[in-house]
């Protein structure tokens, strides 16, 4: 394992009351029995707050900005479900536009994802089968690791997967003539375990081209305390805001930075005059409906969720997008 | 890192204009790169505004193409990042990033009327385009353009509307009575049914405050203008500029990439998000 240590680790960590991704320092404390993290990869490729440059500017002086001199170290994420390596993808969608995110591709190309297969569901909320995933989907994977009997079944997908096998080449070998059977049994198995499902979602983006004004909004919204918390934790969404902090104000210093941003937050989209194209709860919760569930399936042929169920898990107020998405699907039924 | 485009080139603020005074003040900046030529853009795209320590704003470019030696914000005093710009001076420098948007297709305009309709510091984004066709007028048919205000302080451009008078028509309106004022009084949309401009091998281009546009629209169809003759200009709130931050999106578009310049076959059909 000492040959891997030019890479920087992350894993998931039991903590009290969860678990989530930490960088270790040791390889010794890899758990591979972990249930959904609180937070999907997404942080470490995409994280909450970054600093684009910083800024200095003495008095009468021409302002310099400089970009942050550490650069991203080689980075293995160890042991990522499915669904969330399926969010690494549509992030890549997102930052790949007709412009480059030159921050976010600094941190990609130097990523391995090493993924794990779900034998059983990490949350009772998982749903991945209905958004065109599934617990052991291969999307954004360089390895794909199986739980067999008494060993791990090891596919790689990329060339970044082969370097990173082949560092570590003595902990591997020869798969036996059954294993890739077996691997396929405990793939069909795992997907028999998954309990929630939505039917006939194929239905419910052309449906939502004419749900605009629809009263639905209204209602399924009503209980929505705005906290945000659906966003933060979805492994699909990039929405953010740009600012500057202050280190000094005589002379001028400090950092512009990137921070998360939510569109269930009302100023998300407020005008400076007060005018806000999104005014109320209802019109928030349609945006990120429409958005997962319309605009995006359009613009990228793809849902813009995962089915990894933490915006259900820990929204404070029961929102249950699976409950919104059925109701779209049989709305004026 | 190359083609990083968050950071913006830095800028000299070469001239300072006062437009409107009080509460809802408008100032002209006209900004030169200190050090490599910027960049060049066409009418009705924006540009990102950076006073370092306060954050960005998206401003539209209100000087033409055909002008290189500056470029030019006309900038209601509004938030954090305007009243920072009210407050600097001559001299100073600023961020600029961009050009951001699409603008304003005008290529497809040749020989055409051309027919300005502002409100307020509606002027500015359509601005360029007039000052494009002003220098450029062999190319297109007659200009006209119908613009009002609040009050006649609140007028932008108040010097360069003496000067063009010479060379287009110029229709101007103040909501209510006022001492001296001798041009049209009330609303811009009623001022534009008041002078029924022709829709005949005509192109109307509108900016103003939502509900100005919303009856100028109106009353241009009215007048027979079809609705991909009817070009407007769409504001949202804007952090990133490229269509990633996500604030800006109106169904399938997002404003600051696909728009911000809209004809009203293209913007009817999106939600009305904005």
């Amino acid at each position: 394992m000492r040959k891997l240590n030019v890479y920087q680790i992350y894993a998931p960590v039991k903590k009290e009351s969860h678990w989530s991704y930490e960088a270790l320092d040791k390889p010794e404390s890899i758990r591979l029995d972990h249930l959904n993290t609180i937070q999907s990869p997404k942080m470490i490729i995409f994280p909450q707050r970054e600093v684009f440059f910083e800024f200095h500017n003495a008095e009468g002086n021409t302002p310099v900005m400089k970009e942050p001199a550490s650069e991203p170290s080689a980075t293995v994420i160890f042991g990522v479900r499915p669904c969330d390596a399926v969010g690494v993808t549509h992030q890549d969608k997102v930052f790949n536009g007709d412009f480059k995110d030159l921050y976010y591709w600094k941190r990609r190309n130097q990523t391995i994802l090493v993924g794990l297969a779900c034998d059983t569901p990490p949350s009772p909320h998982c749903f991945c089968l209905s958004v065109g995933g599934s617990p052991h989907f291969t999307a954004g994977f360089d390895i794909l690791m199986t739980e067999l009997e008494d060993f791990y079944y090891v596919e790689s997908f990329s060339k970044k997967g082969d370097t990173l096998i082949n560092l570590a080449g003595d902990i591997f070998s020869t798969p036996k003539e059954n294993s890739k059977k077996d691997k396929e049994k405990a793939h069909s198995d795992s997907e028999k375990k998954l309990k929630r499902h939505i039917k006939n979602l194929e239905t419910v983006p052309p449906k939502l081209k004419n749900m605009f004004d629809s009263p639905l909004w209204e209602e399924e919204s009503l209980s929505c305390i705005q906290c945000g918390i659906c966003t933060y934790l979805c492994p699909t969404c990039h929405c953010f805001d740009i600012s500057d902090e202050l280190d000094s104000s005589s002379p001028l210093s400090g950092k512009r930075v990137r921070t998360w941003d939510n569109c269930q937050f009302p100023d998300f989209t407020m005008h400076s005059s007060g005018h806000n194209p999104r005014p109320d709860r209802a019109s928030r919760l349609r945006q990120r409906i429409m958005h997962k569930f319309n605009y995006f399936v359009t613009n990228y042929q793809a849902y813009q969720c995962t089915g990894c169920g933490r915006c259900i898990a820990k929204c404070p107020v029961g929102i249950d997008i699976i409950e919104v998405l059925e109701k779209v699907r049989d709305y004026g039924k | 890192m190359e083609n990083n485009h968050y950071i913006p080139k830095v800028a000299r603020i070469i001239n300072i204009k006062d437009e409107v005074e009080g509460a809802r003040a408008v100032k002209t900046f006209r900004t030169q790169f200190t050090i490599d030529d910027g960049f060049t853009h066409i009418c009705g795209q924006c540009a990102m505004l950076s006073v370092l320590g306060k954050g960005e704003s998206m401003i539209s470019i209100s000087s033409s193409p055909i002008e290189t030696e500056y470029l030019q914000f006309s900038v209601l005093k509004t938030g954090r990042v305007t009243s920072a710009l009210h407050d600097m001076i001559e001299g100073d420098m600023i961020g600029i990033r961009g050009p951001y948007g699409n603008g304003f297709p005008i290529d497809k305009w040749t020989g055409k009327n051309l027919i300005f309709i502002g409100g307020g510091i509606g002027l500015a984004p359509i601005w360029s385009v007039l000052q494009t066709a002003l220098g450029k007028k062999s190319d297109y048919g007659n200009l006209t353009l119908i613009y009002g205000s609040r009050t006649s302080k609140d007028l932008v451009f108040k010097e360069e509307l003496r000067e063009i008078k010479q060379e287009m028509a110029v229709h101007l309106s103040v909501d209510n009575e006022e001492d001296g004022w001798e041009e049209y009084v009330g609303f811009v949309p009623n001022n534009l049914l008041d002078k029924k401009p022709s829709p005949e091998n005509a192109v109307a281009i509108t900016c103003g405050p939502p509900i100005m546009i919303k009856f100028v629209i109106k009353n241009l169809q009215d007048l027979g203008f079809k609705d991909d003759h009817i070009y407007t200009t769409v504001e949202n709130k804007m952090k990133c500029g490229i269509g990633q931050c996500g604030r800006c999106n109106i169904g399938l578009h997002y404003v600051c990439k696909d728009g911000p310049v809209y004809s009203w076959a293209e913007l009817k059909k999106l939600p009305q998000e904005y």
